[in-house]
């Protein structure tokens, strides 16, 4: 037996499904669903959790509290994968099949990753401003890359100092995985437009801090300039160990992953007049009006978190999604989110210099050079380019 | 009674694909591999009382043998490259048990712990055959004229894998064999005075135990696509142990549910984030204390139909 009230009930959730099934998925008309599998245990834990809640998150709450996109909220779903391969493919797996996100947001490492490109780019959905510096990424058409790619930072760092400073002998203390040998390779080639080679190379093992035996090799080399492509354990123990045996005629350089606060409290007074590549503005002291609207906006919803550059990077991949879900219109679909990333034209940040997106889908392509003084990253040098 | 409730499982398995979200096919396609790594530790830890804390190494030696054949051999079908992942595992792993035989208890964990961390160390290594740490892409694996492209041809391959391997694990364990390795188990010098040659059948057991990991590691290559050191840390060796203690030590179904009931936690618990280990743990505190033989003997317990009576060196 067939009541009225229950005909009327199918006749209104068949009419409530139809608009939502010829939507994108991930969006409704009140709001927008995208996420991302991160570090949230294991040795990037601390970066992971800085980059989603505290940075991502914190400009969404911002839009949120300000109606919206186009009427829509912003909502983020994370998963853990502890910097595993297969729990990111797990994850993001999940995010698109189960959760139905719209796009994939900022996540982090290389392994992790690269274990879900091919899947993302065979189902067409947007990987958002990865958190990783290696060139594989490029040129995808479903990707958008975020950090600035090893073989652009290496660019910038060579023709500072080579073209600009002369510097003639170069050696590199670098980690043995892809992070450490794609910036070798891209030195290597840079150096030799300058008819020049790394007088010495020494590799450092992941997860191992004592450096003090490469320390002594590349002293004997003598060169004016060691690249340090590290993480802040080892390359703070690196900077502590030049400190201890009295190595003062080279400057240590850091590459821009490296270049963070962290680095910089681990290795205490022995960071004092140390260089690198820095690609985020001072999350702490910076004047640009961006990097004060993120601290005020960090003081606002989160007042116990200190403003580092892990937030600030997800801040700013959370600005460049709003600014192209805006840009793509109240009919909001994948391609077209895409489309609209590609018709940036010199978009202010307020935090990054003007972003221009061409065909290799780069958001990121500039860092400026710091020097530490009093425990501080000192702006050098003007943006850099790498084009 | 039995062959109702076994054909009502097969039905489930060859169903599953159909009736449930993709998503859900992906993610018990790991379940299998997992039951299939559990049963080859439980032959180890649960039938001979070795423990081992180096399983991810085995699953990790098995990924990179298929992995590698897949790329470099891709006429080869599925089976026989799998086959040939179990083999080298199994040659791996006689090769670690012969000198284990002469540890115990916590000296053996140590050993296989140390294991695990070495096979890390030798994939970085080789990496003008891994690729190190920039990790190894797995193409499609094929099978005759068939590329296993899609996560449900994946699943049905995994399973029937699986399948036998679970019917050939039930078979060992009624053999000669199976009791032989339980009286290891239970004491040492009375299986040695029952004529049961101790080294032989421990070894035994670590190949054994070796060629499921390895296997298992192959289908988890295909599966998952992606695979980099990263993927084959000492949490995921723990894992492999929780599985067994949670499910039953020297338990077929116990392994089966406890990697069921483990890869679903994990799995779930992603989304809790920086608490997943701390949830994940208690979880495994309380299950622990609450059915120290496991949910194999709990659900025994219920039914009332325990196949085995209660066994000494549960505490451990």
């Amino acid at each position: 037996m067939i009541s009225r009230s229950s005909v009327l009930l199918l006749l209104a959730v068949m009419l409530s499904a139809l608009p939502v099934a010829a939507q994108q998925p991930g969006v409704s008309d009140t709001e927008i669903v995208i996420g991302g599998s991160n570090s949230f245990s294991g040795p990037l834990a601390f970066t992971g959790e800085q980059i989603t809640k505290f940075g991502v998150d914190l400009y969404f709450k911002v839009i949120n509290d300000a109606g919206g996109i186009h009427g829509r909220k912003i909502r983020t779903v994370y998963y853990d994968d502890a910097y595993r391969p297969q729990d990111a493919v797990a994850n993001t797996k999940k995010l698109v099949e189960q959760d139905r996100v719209f796009a994939i947001i900022i996540p982090q490492g290389s392994p992790p990753v690269v274990a879900t490109l091919d899947y993302l780019e065979e189902n067409k959905v947007p990987l958002l401003f990865p958190y990783q510096s290696s060139p594989v990424t490029r040129g995808k058409r479903y990707v958008m890359q975020g950090m600035t790619l090893s073989d652009r930072s290496s660019k910038m760092m060579i023709d500072y100092l080579a073209g600009q400073r002369k510097v003639k002998k170069f050696a590199a203390l670098y980690q043995d995985d892809e992070y450490g040998k794609s910036f070798l390779t891209a030195f290597e080639k840079d150096l030799g437009r300058y008819g020049l080679k790394l007088v010495a190379a020494e590799s450092v093992k992941r997860g191992v801090t004592d450096v003090s035996a490469q320390v002594a090799k590349l002293q004997a080399a003598k060169p004016e300039v060691t690249f340090l492509v590290l993480v802040p354990g080892p390359g703070a123990q690196a900077l502590k160990e030049r400190q201890k045996i009295g190595w003062n005629d080279t400057i240590m350089v850091s590459t821009g992953p490296l270049t963070d606060e962290r680095y910089l409290s681990l290795a205490g007074d022995a960071a004092e007049g140390v260089e690198g590549l820095s690609l985020w503005p001072d999350p702490v002291s910076s004047d640009l009006p961006g990097v004060k609207l993120y601290r005020e906006h960090m003081h606002r919803y989160f007042p116990q978190n200190e403003p580092n550059r892990y937030s600030i990077a997800g801040y700013c991949a959370a600005m460049l999604f709003a600014e192209g879900a805006k840009r793509a219109g109240r009919n909001l679909t994948r391609d077209g989110l895409m489309a609209a990333f590609e018709s940036f034209k010199a978009y202010e940040t307020g935090i990054l210099p003007p972003i221009t997106i061409g065909p290799d889908h780069e958001t990121q392509k500039q860092g400026f050079w710091v020097r530490v003084e009093q425990g501080r990253f000192k702006q050098m040098t003007d943006w850099l380019k790498s084009e | 009674m039995r062959q109702a409730a076994l054909a009502t499982g097969a039905a489930v398995v060859v169903g599953w694909p159909w009736a449930a979200p993709r998503y859900f096919v992906f993610l018990a396609s790991l379940i299998a591999i997992n039951a299939i790594v559990a049963i080859g530790l439980n032959l180890l830890s649960g039938y001979t009382n070795q423990l081992s804390f180096g399983h991810a190494g085995f699953l990790a030696i098995g990924a990179y043998a298929a992995a590698i054949l897949t790329i470099r051999a891709p006429a080869l079908p599925v089976p026989v490259s799998l086959l040939l992942a179990g083999l080298v595992t199994a040659a791996v792993g006689l090769a670690l048990g012969i000198p284990c035989l002469r540890l115990e208890g916590l000296y053996l964990a140590m050993a296989t712990l140390a294991f695990g961390f070495v096979v890390v160390e030798a994939i970085l290594s080789l990496d003008w055959l891994t690729r190190g740490n920039d990790g190894l892409r797995v193409p499609a694996a094929r099978l005759g004229p068939w590329t296993l492209a899609t996560d449900t041809a994946r699943y049905y391959l995994v399973m029937t894998v699986a399948a036998l391997l679970v019917v050939a694990a039930v078979n060992i364990s009624r053999t000669r064999t199976g009791r032989a390795l339980l009286a290891v188990r239970e004491s040492e010098i009375a299986a040695q005075a029952s004529g049961i040659h101790l080294a032989a059948y421990k070894t035994l057991a670590f190949v054994v135990s070796a060629f499921y990991t390895g296997v298992a590691g192959g289908l988890f290559a295909l599966v998952v696509g992606f695979l980099s050191p990263d993927s084959f840390d000492v949490f995921l060796s723990v894992d492999f142990v929780a599985m067994i203690i949670v499910g039953g030590l020297g338990s077929i179904l116990g392994s089966v549910v406890g990697a069921a009931v483990i890869t679903t936690l994990n799995d779930s618990l992603a989304g809790f984030q920086n608490y997943r280990p701390l949830i994940f743990g208690a979880i495994l505190i309380t299950s622990m204390v609450f059915m120290p033989g496991g949910i194999a003997s709990a659900l025994g317990k219920i039914s009332g139909a325990r196949s085995r009576p209660p066994r000494q060196g549960e505490d451990r």
